[in-house]
C-alpha cells in the first residue's frame, strides 16, 4: 500500500498570500487540504455564530441546541463534479492483468489484482486487463488498456487457454503479468508459466514498485524477489485501486496464426458438467445463501417450504435448536457455525452478540424483525420491521407467481 | 487402473520435522478405491516418505538426487517408465517453496492434461476414460470426462485420509529406482530470504489514503452496506416480500424469475 506522497513545500507556496509590505510571508489557511477525511471545524467562525446581537457589550448564546451558523464547511462543490477520466496515451511499457471474471463480473480479488498492476505500472507505464468475454468496471478499477481474449467463457479448457494466454503475451510482450492465486487464476498461472518456460513468482502478499514479497517454508521465512513476468497475487493483500477512472480501451492484439497453440483445444476432455452445489446439503459454513428463522417464527413448515423454494441452506438460532425444532448443525453464531455466506436472511431473530458473530462474515444481511430497535434489524442492509408469519407466505406467493403456476409454489 | 502418486519431502510448518503433506496422504486414499497404486518420490532421502507406507501405500519408488537437482525429469522419466492411467499429486508442497508448479511441469513434459483440485475420481463407461470431480469452491463441483493418463492435484476437500496403521508401514516396502537418472540441477531462483514477517491485514471497504476515523468505520461495518441500508416499518406484506426478492436478485443469490412475464 502506497499513499501518494505529500510536497508539503509546495502545498504551502500555492496558498502563500500575495503581501504588500513583503516583511513576512502570509499564508491562507483558511481552504481545506484536499484528500483529507474529515469535514475542518472553524471555531472562530463557530463562536461568531453564537454571537448575541445587541448592547455594548459581547454577549454569547452558548446552548447547544441550535446548530451555530456555519461551523462547519460546506464539501467543494467540484468534489462530486463528474471525474475526469485519466488516460496514458503512449505507456513506455504495459502491464497486464489477468482476472478469474467468475460469472462474468471482476470480483474483489480481480480488482485487487488491478490494484496491484496499477502499483507496477506506475506514472509512466499502462495497466491492460486481459479478460475473456465482455465486461464492465475495468475504467475504475484502473485499467488503461482492456485486451479481449477470444475464447468462450462457458467452455473448460484450461491448457487452450493458457495457449491463446501465452501467445496473446508472447504478442505484447508485457513487463509484467499477474494473476489472481484463486482455483482458477493459479491453475492458469502454472498453465502459463510452464508453457512460456519462465518462473513464476506464487502467492505475492506485498507488492511494491521494486519487490514482490511471498511466504514459504510454511510461514516460516519470506523471500524477496524484484517483479519478473509472472506473479500471482494472493487475496486481500493488496489494496484495490481508487483513483479517478481511467479508459479501458480497446488494444487489438495480432497473434500469429502459426503461433503454437493459438488454436489448441484439449483433445483428451469428453466432457465437463458443472454440478451447482445441493443447497439443502451444502455444509452451512461453506453456503452462498443462508435464511434462518429464530424464536420469531412459530410457522416452521412455511420456513422450510420457503428455504426450499428460494434455494437458500436453511439457519437457526440457538433458541430453536435447543427447543429441537431445528437441527443442532443449523445454529448460526459463536456456539454453532460461523458463516462465509454472501447473503443472510434473517427471520425473527434478535440479533444477540453471540447470533451476530457468526454473522460478521456475511456482506449482506435482510431482516425481518416486529421489533424496530433488534440488533439484526440495525445490522440488516434491508430491515423490514413486519410479522414474520406474514411476510413468509407472501415471499412463496410472490415466487409462485414467478413460477407460473399461482397458489402453489414449486 | 494403475495409479501413481507423487510424493514430496513435507516439512511440518511449526516443528519442521518430516511429515506427509496431508493432501497427499488424501491422494492415497483417492487411489485406493480405483485400483493398483504406487507411491513416487525423487529426492536425496527415502525416509521422509516413510510415513506414506503407513498412510495405505503398499509400494513406493525412489529416484536418488543430489539435495539441489530438479524432480521434474528424473519423475517424468520414472512416470515414463511406469505408464500410470492417472497420476495424484498434492496442490503445494509443504515446507519448501511451495510454488505448486511441479504436477504442472511434470504434465507438461509427459505430454499429459492437468485437471486440477479434484476432490473424487470414478472409472468412465468407456474403457481408459476417468470422470474426475472438481472442486469449485463453496461445494459447487465439476465433473469432467478425461480420456487418460492423466495428471490430477488433490484438493483439501477431497475425503479425509485412513489412519496411519503401524503394521502396514512395517510390511510396505521403498525400492530405489534402478537405472542411473542424471541429475539436473534446479534453476536457482533469484530470491532474498529474511524471517517471516506477518503484515497487517487490509481493511476492506476504507478508501485509499483514509483518515483513522474512516478506518474504523469500516472496520466496525458501519461504512458497508448496513450503514445505507433501508428500512421499512410496517409494510404491506406482499409489498415487503416484492422488496425482498428484488433485494436477493441485486445481490445476485436469487435466480431471475423463469419466464418473466
Ligand atoms: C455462551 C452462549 C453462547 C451462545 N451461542 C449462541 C449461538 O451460537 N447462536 C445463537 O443463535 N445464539 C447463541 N446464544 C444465545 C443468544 O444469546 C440468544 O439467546 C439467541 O440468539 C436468541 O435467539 P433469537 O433471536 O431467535 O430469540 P429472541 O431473542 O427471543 O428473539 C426473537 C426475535 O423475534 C422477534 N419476533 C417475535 N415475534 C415475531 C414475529 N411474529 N415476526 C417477526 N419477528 C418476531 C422479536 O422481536 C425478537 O427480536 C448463546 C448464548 C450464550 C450464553
Amino acid at each position: 500500500m502506497t499513499r501518494p506522497r505529500r510536497d508539503p513545500r509546495a502545498e504551502r507556496a500555492a496558498i502563500r498570500v500575495p503581501d504588500r509590505d513583503g516583511a513576512r510571508p502570509r499564508y491562507d489557511r483558511s481552504a481545506r487540504r484536499p484528500g483529507g477525511g474529515r469535514p475542518r471545524r472553524d471555531p472562530r467562525a463557530e463562536r461568531a455564530g453564537q454571537r448575541v446581537a445587541g448592547p455594548l457589550r459581547l454577549r454569547y448564546d452558548l446552548g447547544q441546541v441550535a446548530p451555530a451558523e456555519g461551523p462547519v464547511r460546506a464539501e467543494p462543490a467540484q468534489r462530486t463534479a463528474a471525474p475526469t477520466i485519466l488516460t496514458v496515451e503512449a505507456p513506455d511499457f504495459l502491464v497486464v492483468a489477468v482476472p478469474d471474471m467468475a460469472g462474468g463480473r471482476l470480483s474483489a480479488h480481480d480488482r485487487q489484482v488491478l490494484g496491484a498492476a496499477r502499483i507496477l505500472a506506475g506514472r509512466e507505464g499502462g495497466v491492460a486487463v486481459l479478460a475473456v468475454g465482455a465486461g464492465a468496471g475495468y475504467g475504475s478499477a484502473g485499467a488503461d488498456r482492456l485486451i479481449s481474449l477470444d475464447d468462450d467463457p462457458d467452455a473448460y479448457d484450461p491448457a487452450g487457454r493458457a495457449a491463446r494466454i501465452a501467445a496473446t503475451l508472447a504478442a505484447l510482450k508485457p513487463r509484467h503479468v499477474l494473476f489472481p492465486e484463486t482455483l482458477d487464476g493459479g491453475d492458469l498461472a502454472r498453465r502459463v508459466a510452464v508453457r512460456m518456460r519462465e518462473p513464476l513468482f506464487g502467492n505475492a502478499e506485498g507488492l511494491s514498485p521494486t519487490g514482490l514479497i511471498r511466504p514459504a517454508r510454511g510461514r516460516s521465512i519470506e523471500q524477496r524477489a524484484a517483479p519478473g513476468l509472472l506473479a500471482t497475487i494472493a487475496p486481500e493483500a493488496v489494496a484495490e485501486y481508487a483513483g479517478p477512472p481511467r479508459e479501458a480501451r480497446l488494444l487489438p492484439v495480432e497473434i500469429d496464426a502459426s503461433m503454437r497453440g493459438a488454436q489448441e483445444i484439449t483433445q483428451e476432455i469428453l466432457s465437463a458438467i458443472r454440478i451447482p452445489a445441493d443447497p439443502a446439503t451444502v455444509p452451512l459454513g461453506l453456503a452462498e445463501f443462508v435464511a434462518a428463522a429464530g424464536n420469531g417464527v412459530t410457522d416452521l413448515d412455511t420456513f422450510r417450504r420457503l428455504v426450499a423454494v428460494l434455494r437458500a441452506t436453511p439457519g437457526a438460532s440457538r433458541v430453536l435448536c435447543d427447543a429441537g425444532l431445528m437441527p443442532r448443525q443449523t445454529q448460526v453464531g459463536a456456539s454453532g457455525t460461523v458463516l462465509a455466506a454472501t447473503c443472510y436472511l434473517a427471520l425473527g431473530i434478535s440479533g444477540a452478540p453471540q447470533h451476530l458473530q457468526g454473522v460478521a462474515g456475511c456482506e449482506h444481511v435482510v431482516a425481518v424483525n416486529t421489533d424496530l430497535h433488534a440488533a439484526m434489524i440495525e445490522r440488516a442492509g434491508l430491515a423490514i420491521v413486519q410479522d414474520a408469519q406474514l411476510i413468509m407466505p407472501a415471499l412463496l406467493r410472490l415466487l409462485g407467481q414467478e413460477a407460473g403456476d399461482p397458489g402453489d409454489a414449486a | 487402473m494403475k495409479i501413481a502418486i507423487l510424493l514430496s519431502a513435507g516439512r511440518h510448518p511449526v516443528s519442521g520435522a518430516a511429515v506427509l503433506p496431508r493432501l497427499e496422504a488424501q491422494a492415497i486414499r483417492l487411489a485406493a478405491g480405483l485400483g493398483q497404486h504406487i507411491g513416487l518420490h525423487a529426492g536425496p532421502e527415502a525416509a521422509v516418505v516413510a510415513e506414506a507406507l503407513g498412510q495405505g501405500l503398499a509400494h513406493i519408488q525412489h529416484a536418488a538426487l543430489p539435495e539441489e537437482a530438479d524432480p521434474v525429469p528424473a519423475l517424468a522419466t520414472c512416470l515414463a517408465a511406469l505408464a500410470p492411467d492417472l497420476v495424484l499429486a498434492g496442490r503445494r508442497g509443504q515446507g519448501g517453496a511451495e510454488t505448486g508448479i511441479v504436477p504442472y511441469a511434470v504434465a507438461d513434459r509427459l505430454g499429459y492434461p492437468l485437471i486440477p483440485d479434484i476432490i473424487a475420481a470414478a472409472p468412465g463407461e468407456e474403457a481408459g476414460t476417468l470422470h474426475l470431480d472438481q472442486s469449485l469452491g463453496r461445494g459447487a463441483r465439476r465433473r469432467v470426462t478425461i480420456r487418460g493418463p492423466v495428471v490430477a492435484t488433490v484438493h483439501p476437500d477431497a475425503p479425509a485420509s485412513f489412519a496411519y496403521a503401524y503394521g502396514q508401514a512395517r510390511r510396505g516396502v521403498i525400492e530405489p529406482v534402478v537405472g542411473a537418472l542424471a541429475p539436473h540441477p534446479a534453476p536457482v531462483p533469484a530470491v532474498e530470504e529474511r524471517p517471516y514477517r506477518r503484515r497487517p491485514k487490509l481493511v476492506k471497504g476504507a478508501p485509499a489514503g483514509s483518515s483513522a476515523a474512516e478506518r474504523l468505520k469500516a472496520a466496525t461495518g458501519e461504512a458497508g452496506p448496513a450503514s445505507s441500508g433501508r428500512l421499512l416499518v410496517r409494510p404491506d406484506p406482499d409489498e415487503a416480500a416484492r422488496e425482498i426478492l428484488a433485494h436477493l436478485r441485486r445481490i445476485g443469490v436469487l435466480a431471475a424469475p423463469r419466464d418473466p412475464r
